[in-house]
């Protein structure tokens, strides 16, 4: 009896072998598949850690690229603020000999006016000297000349002023350069993760711009005076000794 | 009392450009220094120096240190004191004006505001 429920264990486990094989017969495509996803997989990871890498060896030379921008603003921008002072001074030099002759030309008047008197017996003298003094009427023109003189240098001056986008620029630029680094950095640890075949969330990576940079992430040239206004409200506040609460209801 | 300006900014630009503009509201008598160190070194090499005009990011030492190591010298620390900077967010100002600086300027900068803030801090002192 023992030996039949011994046959029958047999045949059942047997059963479930068959099973076991056809379970198996119908995987081995499915495991074949995937074989095969892997086989075409693994070239395409190469090739990404290839194109990862390709692109991180030319973050550099963009670094490089974004540094000579702003060495090279910034000499032009010295060029032209030489150019500035030079027209600047040269102004200075014409208005001041402008002035000068317009302070002469009072002492000229006073001599004319005396040679007329002493002419005044013959009238042919006078009236060349009444000829001679209507061709040196300078003295309209003189006003206009310094008038003209004060808009130059005002649009040379608004000029100069304007050079401040230099500078921030700058600062903008060196913002990106650090923002590439960090990205050039970021890129390097995703090769070494796709090699051990493990790719992070790149939504976690943080760059923050490191304490002391030289620059303003948020450098803005804008001809807004809300920053400034914001400014001048704390100032007022700050000085007139103003508490921290009543600074935050000025900004609620 | 004449006064004599130390401008200090890591930018050559910026240094030119506030010069220019004191030049223009009729000031001569000019420093100049490319960062916070340098400034320090020019204070304790030149007492005639009274007013300093500073941007704040800038290498080796910032506006800001300079303005604290300004006001906690015994010698400097009454040295009128300007930032002028494109640091615009309300933190930013709030920090400056606890380390003591006199008057707060956003880059870019007009010479109307350049002017005002120099009256203000000079009616002040």
């Amino acid at each position: 009896m023992k030996q039949v429920t011994t046959m029958t264990d047999l045949f059942e486990r047997l059963n479930d072998l068959k099973v076991v094989f056809r379970y198996g017969q119908k995987l081995i495509p499915i495991i074949q598949s995937l074989i095969d996803f892997m086989k075409e997989t693994v070239p395409l990871l190469e090739d990404i850690n290839t194109s990862i890498a390709d692109s991180t060896s030319k973050i550099p030379k963009a670094k490089d690229q974004i540094s000579n921008v702003s060495s090279a603003t910034e000499l032009a921008t010295t060029e032209i603020l030489d150019i500035i002072d030079s027209i600047s001074l040269d102004m200075d030099k014409i208005e001041k000999s402008v002035i000068d002759f317009q302070s002469k030309d009072e002492e000229r008047k006073k001599i004319w006016n005396k040679l007329k008197e002493i002419v005044s017996n013959n009238s042919e003298a006078l009236e060349l000297m009444i000829q001679l003094e209507l061709l040196n009427q300078y003295n309209p023109v003189v006003p206009e000349m310094l008038d003209t003189f004060k808009r130059i240098k005002n649009g040379v001056y608004s000029i100069t002023l304007s050079l401040q986008v230099q500078d921030i620029t700058s600062q903008q630029l060196a913002a990106v350069n650090h923002l590439i680094e960090s990205v050039r950095t970021r890129l390097s640890s995703l090769i070494i993760h796709l090699d051990e075949t493990e790719i992070k969330d790149l939504s976690e990576m943080k760059i923050d711009v490191p304490e002391g940079s030289t620059f303003d992430p948020d450098a803005i040239y804008t001809k807004s005076s809300e920053k400034q206004d914001v400014a001048d409200i704390l100032v007022n506040n700050i000085n007139n000794k103003a508490t921290q609460d009543e600074i935050d209801k000025l900004f609620s | 009392m004449s006064l004599k300006f130390l401008v200090v900014d890591d930018s050559v630009t910026m240094r030119r450009i506030v010069i220019n503009s004191l030049k223009n509201l009729g000031y001569d008598n000019f420093v100049e220094a490319g960062d916070g160190k340098e400034a320090l070194d020019k204070l304790s090499a030149d007492e005639a120096i009274n007013f300093v005009i500073t941007d704040w990011n800038m290498p080796n030492v910032s506006g800001l240190e300079l303005v604290k190591t300004i006001r906690g010298d015994s010698k400097l620390s009454k040295l009128s004191i300007l930032m002028v900077t494109t640091r615009g967010v309300k933190e930013d100002i709030i920090e400056a004006l606890n380390a003591k600086v006199n008057n707060y300027i956003v880059k870019p900068f007009t010479p109307q505001v350049l002017k005002e803030k120099i009256d203000q801090i000079l009616n002040a002192a």
